[in-house]
């Protein structure tokens, strides 16, 4: 039985590989029907078999070894092992099935794309990677899985490589992750030197016995070890989970096809950082002050990037800016010792912020490849699928009581309350002013789009795209169930998931020894005191402070942008500075770049004004690059040619090594 | 003694092919121009049968045997077989490319396989006549080979360099030898290594002649500086030459090498450690450093030769058995990587055309996906990425330099690594980002295609599972020492 | 200094001096005979070494008939040495520079100090009785058939490859095969074409 349960484990991520390299490097072999045909099958596979260890999980079994030892250097073992309990298990869930929503739902939104096939291979490799991430026991695979992750996100955000933006997107992305990986393979050096393993069942065993252990960064500043760890393994967590300061990179992203904004920036990848976390419990455990340090971080992430989300006028930049802020939520959540809470909020983020995902590439669908909600409105009768897949999606989203959405944001936010960390009352002021701003953008975006006049016959951004003479003339019409399909697929969870599982995953043992709290923080068991049962929790939201102020936010946006359009725009022209602010993202893509292109040479001009900035500046940076040509010059010049010249340099590399060697010893 | 002294059934292997070389040559002559296939034919026979023989009787223990001058071990079991392997690969690889520039004749064969048979011997010799003999056999056939495409001034020049220098080492190696012949008075590997167990009160004598053998063995390897004559001869001679050259003779070289210094000089190693350094650091340097500045593959590829023979030596001088097993990888990933590197030149050339510019490899992706796939795993692979091979073969040596305390020497070759990865990757860009600069389908023999996917996955299944043939030449290196 | 002691080194002083003429002498004629000069004396250095069947060898093939062969080839081809080593002189002093630092490193350490007879002790030499010829005949094809063997496959290596290099069939030159001569057919002499008496009306006219 359990050698059957292994095979099971690697077909969960090998059948994606499959598919991807079928689709890859046979695309043209296997046509389009073909590569998606092998593709989905291999998502479904991998699906059905994540339900069948998620099945044998929850029957009790969990499992931890290694499958395939790749190299062994002394007595570093390097190897590809699998650690299978329930958070595993349930992120290997929600992977799969999302990644089979939107491989289907690609059938129909790149119909007419040349790339078909690479984008299908594609999707799987990330499918591969995420899972290869998420099934790790050891660091160094959980590295892998991680830069696998980073790459194939790279390539999809560059998926239309001959469009300017997105190649610009698609580097950003690519630098501002470097800067998280940076601190990421620090924290893991600093785990190998220390604990001498990189497997997460011998450091987390030997974790408490280090927990007092200091080290100097700096002379007379012992600082704690396990903090040094943590901070260094969450700045990887801020690149790929893309949280203040280093979020800059995940608006642009949407620059790839939107099948990827679903899977990649909104249920998968930017997950991955809260998974991290998590898995890494009982290393944060240990330390007050990197749990601190992520609490304030996902605070600020939470509040102020959903200030963004009610000035952006792209339908998926609205979308793009919500995820954001949710992946605040959830670290404040981690932050707050309340890690089990994180990942329930992970699950059903998943499940709605995909679908709206979705229902926003079914919207871009329905109006050419028009991603800007000022020229939509009204397409409620046209396209009555995606408007109430889409409400359902943005009910979720901001908190209706008894959908998924509410159940793990009004945790976090109880969390967030009850959590006695330093700047825990910040977070949770961040998180309760967060939802009325989540309210008021998602119904912004919702009323613009579905409700109010028909905009999308007036003038456009890009009227001088070829298709979009023909394209808008006729009414915006329903997509295919291939797009549809999915939505509601999605849907069902969206409404219904939170109440179904947050009994059992937050208060139950789900997590059995998955996921480690010590006693030292006790707000999952003070949550457990509040708690009674999922019913009795929607009813007793409707007379808090959330609730409210989410029906404010909604109220508010329906007043603005249905009664009174005139109003956020007189409102816009009296508080110009703050509207000018949140529309340039407070300025950090400025700032970066200033900082990194200027602010490098400013730096070596003030510390060293004279002469030595040519020996930074000439030798470093161009320096290297001409001491390389001008050696390969050189030995061109050696190479040339005559015999006698070669035999003259044999005869000097004797002599010279039998003076060396004959002579001197 | 004297009765070992006949016991010719260890070298069955050589005896085979020296009587099917035989065979070729009555063959070839007595049939026209239109039956060429025949001799291409017989010696994919005689590799097979040279495969099923050293197979049949793989031995477990050292046989020494024919008055010692010959040496039956596992590690000269598993080094013949993988010369078979890549002399029949370049077989397929060169077969259009021959026939294509009217190369395609019966002395292309006979001299392949009278230069295997020289690598044989080579790789079981135990005495210096043998290793000697066997190189000379190796040598001449290889500047033959060079210098068979007559009309071509550029490949005579390259046969005529080639021819010189090579003279000019094998005097080196001559004189070296005969230094050692007088300081241990013997000339077998197995007495010089007695003789010199309990040190020599001659040791300058002996050091001097240590010398002039690391300079033989050096210019065999192509070490700088001792390296001049291969960018011109990998460039100047026909393709399907440099093929041959840049593969299977490295494997020679390598047993070659760990004859002499790892099993004649084994007690002298802290005097030959110091001069390989040298070897392998400036190899390492020069070789990673000029290949930047090249514009032609084949050119590009010799220089990378040389760096990656400095790197094989980092594992030579470790002088430990997990070193020379590392070493043994490394040399046998090598030869798999220059096959597939030359070889996709070949299968990109057609009549008239050699697709022996980098240029030429502008826009494959557009062109050919898969060929395209196949050379990015054999560039990765020589650049050091993983998961290939490459990546693994780098690391092993380096962990061989690290156990004797030469970090600075892993530092270094990590950081020569790292340049000369630029130039492969290069490559990848080449391939994948620009515009084809030559539109003309790829003609390239279905098995000739065949092949080279079998070599380019070897290349990632060998670095996702190195630990086999890892396992294979540590056991070759132990049960022959 | 003993009496072989002096013969040595008359014999060791002429080959030094032959060999750098060989190398030096303008007219490649000369050059050849310093060649066969040096093989001269090293025969004589060999026979005071007891080596006397593979003295009188190196006479009998080299001098013998490698040489006159040699002599041959460069008397019938015109070969302008000068050309050959141009720039030879620019490049002496670089080269001899390296070359005097090489020799005096090689005297120093081959020197008697370390390579001598008091370091290394002479072998005893043979009895009066002792054959060099038979003992090279017996161990040539006993413990060294080996080596032997793969002697003759280097040669046959040579033979192929100097067929393959040189063989090729010269379209200037005339050569009669009688073979050729006698298998002739009346049809391969003789073409009898049909033609017309009168031309056709406007058939010239094409080139026009």
């Amino acid at each position: 039985m359990r050698v059957d349960m292994q095979t099971l484990y690697l077909v969960v991520p090998l059948a994606p590989l499959f598919g991807a390299i079928v689709a890859g490097l046979f695309g043209r072999l296997v046509g389009r029907t073909g590569a998606h045909v092998v593709t989905i099958a291999g998502v479904a596979v991998s699906f059905i078999a994540s339900v069948l260890v998620f099945q044998d999980v929850l029957a009790g079994h969990t499992f931890n070894g290694t499958i395939y030892t790749w190299m062994t250097l002394g007595d570093l073992r390097f190897e590809v092992g699998f650690l299978i309990d329930a958070l595993t298990a349930m992120m290997m869930l929600v992977v799969t099935f999302v990644s089979l929503m939107v491989h289907v739902y690609t059938i129909g939104y790149m119909h007419d794309d040349p790339g078909y096939q690479r984008f299908f291979s594609y999707i799987s490799l990330f499918t591969f990677s995420m899972l290869m991430l998420v099934m790790s026991n050891n660091f160094l695979q959980l590295f892998f899985g991680w830069e696998a992750v980073g790459l194939v996100s790279y390539l999809l955000i560059g998926f239309w490589y001959t469009k300017e933006t997105a190649i610009y997107a698609n580097l950003k992305a690519f630098l501002v992750n470097r800067v998280g990986d940076f601190g990421f393979i620090l924290g893991i050096g600093l785990v190998l030197a220390h604990f001498g393993s990189l497997d997460y069942a011998t450091v987390f065993a030997k974790a408490p016995s280090l927990a007092s252990e200091t080290i100097t960064l700096w002379p007379d500043t012992p600082w704690m070890l396990m903090s040094v760890i943590g901070i260094l393994l969450f700045i990887g967590a801020m690149g790929k989970s893309a949280q203040f300061p280093l979020h800059v990179w995940l608006p642009d992203s949407m620059e790839g096809p939107t099948p990827i904004s679903a899977l990649i920036h909104a249920a998968t990848m930017v997950t991955a950082g809260i998974f991290m976390v998590a898995r890494m419990s009982p290393l944060y455990e240990l330390s007050d002050t990197a749990l601190s340090f992520i609490m304030v971080i996902g605070a600020i992430t939470a509040l102020f990037m959903g200030f963004l989300g009610m000035v952006q006028n792209d339908i998926k930049r609205v979308v793009a800016y919500s995820t954001l802020s949710q992946l605040g939520y959830m670290t404040v959540a981690l932050g707050a010792s309340a890690y089990s809470v994180a990942v329930f909020h992970l699950m059903t983020h998943a499940f709605f912020k995909a679908l709206l995902f979705l229902a926003a590439g079914s919207v871009i669908i329905a109006m050419h490849h028009n991603q800007d909600i000022r020229y939509m409105g009204g397409l409620k009768k046209y396209m009555p699928i995606t408007w109430v897949t889409s409400l359902i999606g943005s009910l979720a989203l901001i908190g209706t009581p008894f959908l998924s959405g509410f159940y793990s944001k009004e945790s976090i936010i109880e969390a967030a309350k009850m959590s006695h960390l330093p700047g825990a009352g910040f977070a949770y002021f961040a998180v309760l002013a967060g939802v009325f701003v989540t309210a008021f953008y998602s119904f912004r975006m919702y009323f613009l789009v579905f409700h109010g006049k028909e905009r999308f016959h007036q003038g456009h951004g890009h009227g001088n795209e070829p298709d979009a003479h023909h394209g808008h003339d006729g009414p915006p019409h329903e997509t295919p169930w291939v797009v549809t399909g999915p939505l509601l697929a999605l849907a069902l969870p969206s409404l219904a998931i939170g109440y179904m599982t947050i009994e059992p995953m937050l208060f139950g043992d789900f997590f059995g020894r998955a996921i480690y709290v010590a006693d030292r923080h006790p707000v999952m068991h003070e949550l457990n005191q509040e708690f009674h049962g999922a019913m009795e929790m929607g009813l007793h939201a409707l007379a808090t402070l959330p609730f409210w102020l989410a029906v404010a936010g909604v109220g508010l946006s329906a007043f603005f942008y249905l009664k009174r359009p005139d109003i956020p725009a007189a409102i816009a022209q009296r508080f110009s500075f703050l509207h000018r602010m949140l529309l340039n993202k407070y300025w950090f893509d400025e700032l970066y770049s200033w900082v990194f292109a200027k602010g490098a040479r400013a730096l070596g001009g003030s510390l060293w004004r004279r002469g030595d900035q040519n020996v930074i500046d000439g030798f470093f940076v161009n320096g290297s690059a001409h001491l390389v040509e001008r050696f390969s010059r050189l030995v061109r010049a050696f190479q040339s040619g005559y015999i006698y010249h070669y035999a003259f340099a044999m005869l000097i590399g004797v002599f010279a090594l039998v003076t060396w060697f004959a002579r001197l010893n | 003694m004297r009765h070992a002294l006949m016991q010719f059934a260890p070298a069955f292997p050589e005896i085979f092919v020296l009587i099917m070389i035989s065979l070729i040559l009555v063959v070839d002559a007595a049939v026209d121009d239109g039956k060429r296939f025949l001799a291409y034919f017989l010696s994919l026979v005689t590799l097979a049968g040279a495969s099923f023989l050293t197979l049949r009787d793989f031995s477990t223990l050292p046989v020494l045997t024919l008055g010692g001058l010959f040496i039956d071990d596992p590690l000269s079991d598993v080094l013949k077989l993988f010369l078979y392997l890549s002399v029949a690969i370049v077989l397929v690889y060169s077969r259009d490319y021959l026939r294509q520039r009217g190369l395609y004749k019966g002395e292309f064969f006979v001299l392949a396989l009278f230069a295997l048979l020289g690598m044989m011997v080579m790789v079981s010799a135990s005495h210096f006549l043998t290793l000697y003999l066997g190189l000379e056999l190796l040598s001449l056939s290889l500047y033959a080979m060079v210098a068979l495409q007559r009309d071509s001034s550029v490949a005579t020049e390259a046969a005529m360099k080639y021819f010189v220098l090579g003279a000019l080492a094998s005097g080196m190696l001559l004189y070296g030898m005969s230094m050692v012949y007088g300081v241990t008075g013997s000339l077998g590997l197995g007495d010089i290594a007695i003789a010199l167990q309990d040190g020599t009160d001659l040791r300058i004598p002996l050091v001097f002649g240590i010398v002039f053998i690391v300079a033989g063995l050096a210019f065999k390897l192509g070490a700088v500086p001792f390296h001049m004559w291969i960018p011109d001869v990998y460039h100047g001679a026909p393709t399907a030459m440099t093929l041959f050259i840049g593969s299977a003779p490295k494997i020679a070289a390598f047993a070659f090498v760990i004859r002499i210094l790892g099993q004649g000089l084994e007690s002298q190693v802290s005097d030959w450690r110091g001069m390989l350094v040298i070897l392998a650091v400036l190899s390492m340097a020069l070789g990673n450093i000029a290949a930047i500045a090249q514009s032609n593959l084949k050119r590009m590829l010799a220089y990378s030769a040389i760096s990656h023979m400095g790197f094989m030596l980092l594992g030579i001088l470790a002088g430990s058995q997990n070193g020379y097993g590392s070493a043994m990888f490394y040399v046998l990933v090598y030869a798999l990587m220059s096959l597939g590197g030359f070889g996709m030149i070949l299968l990109l050339s057609r009549a008239g055309f050699e697709a022996d510019r980098l240029e030429d490899f502008k826009g494959l992706n557009r062109r050919s996906p898969w060929l395209a796939f196949m050379m990015l795993l054999l560039m990765f692979s020589m650049a050091g990425v993983p998961p290939t091979v490459g990546f693994y073969a780098k690391l092993s040596v380096l962990q061989a330099v690290v156990e004797i305390g030469y970090v600075w020497l892993a530092v270094a070759a990590v950081l020569f690594s790292l340049i000369g990865a630029f130039y492969y990757l290069r490559i990848v860009k080449l391939m994948y980002f620009d515009a084809p600069h030559d539109a003309a389908p790829i003609k390239a023999s279905p098995d000739a295609r065949v092949v080279m996917s079998v070599n380019g996955l070897a290349i990632l299944a060998l670095g996702i599972m190195p630990q086999p043939l890892m396992a294979v030449c540590i056991h070759a290196i132990r049960a022959s020492f | 200094m003993t009496y072989t002691t002096a013969i040595f080194y008359f014999f060791a002083s002429i080959l030094v001096f032959a060999g750098l003429r060989v190398i030096t002498a303008r007219n490649p004629v000369h050059a050849a005979l310093y060649l066969v000069l040096a093989f001269f004396t090293a025969a004589g250095l060999w026979m005071l070494l007891e080596a006397e069947f593979l003295a009188i060898t190196l006479v009998l093939v080299y001098v013998g008939a490698v040489m006159v062969l040699f002599l041959f080839v460069v008397m019938m081809l015109d070969i302008n040495l000068e050309k050959l080593r141009e720039g030879f002189w620019d490049y002496l002093p670089l080269a001899g520079f390296v070359a005097v630092l090489l020799v005096i490193e090689m005297a120093l350490i081959l020197g008697s100090r370390h390579f001598g007879l008091e370091v290394m002790g002479a072998p005893a030499p043979h009895a009066a009785d002792y054959s060099n010829t038979k003992e090279l005949g017996r161990v040539l094809y006993t413990e060294y058939v080996y080596a032997f063997e793969l002697a003759a496959v280097i040669l046959l290596v040579a033979i192929v490859a100097a067929i393959a290099l040189t063989l090729r069939r010269r379209k200037d030159s005339k050569y009669i095969d009688p073979a050729e001569q006698v298998k002739v057919k009346r049809n391969d002499r003789l073409r009898i074409v049909k033609m017309q008496a009168t031309q056709k009306p406007g058939a010239g006219e094409d080139g026009a």
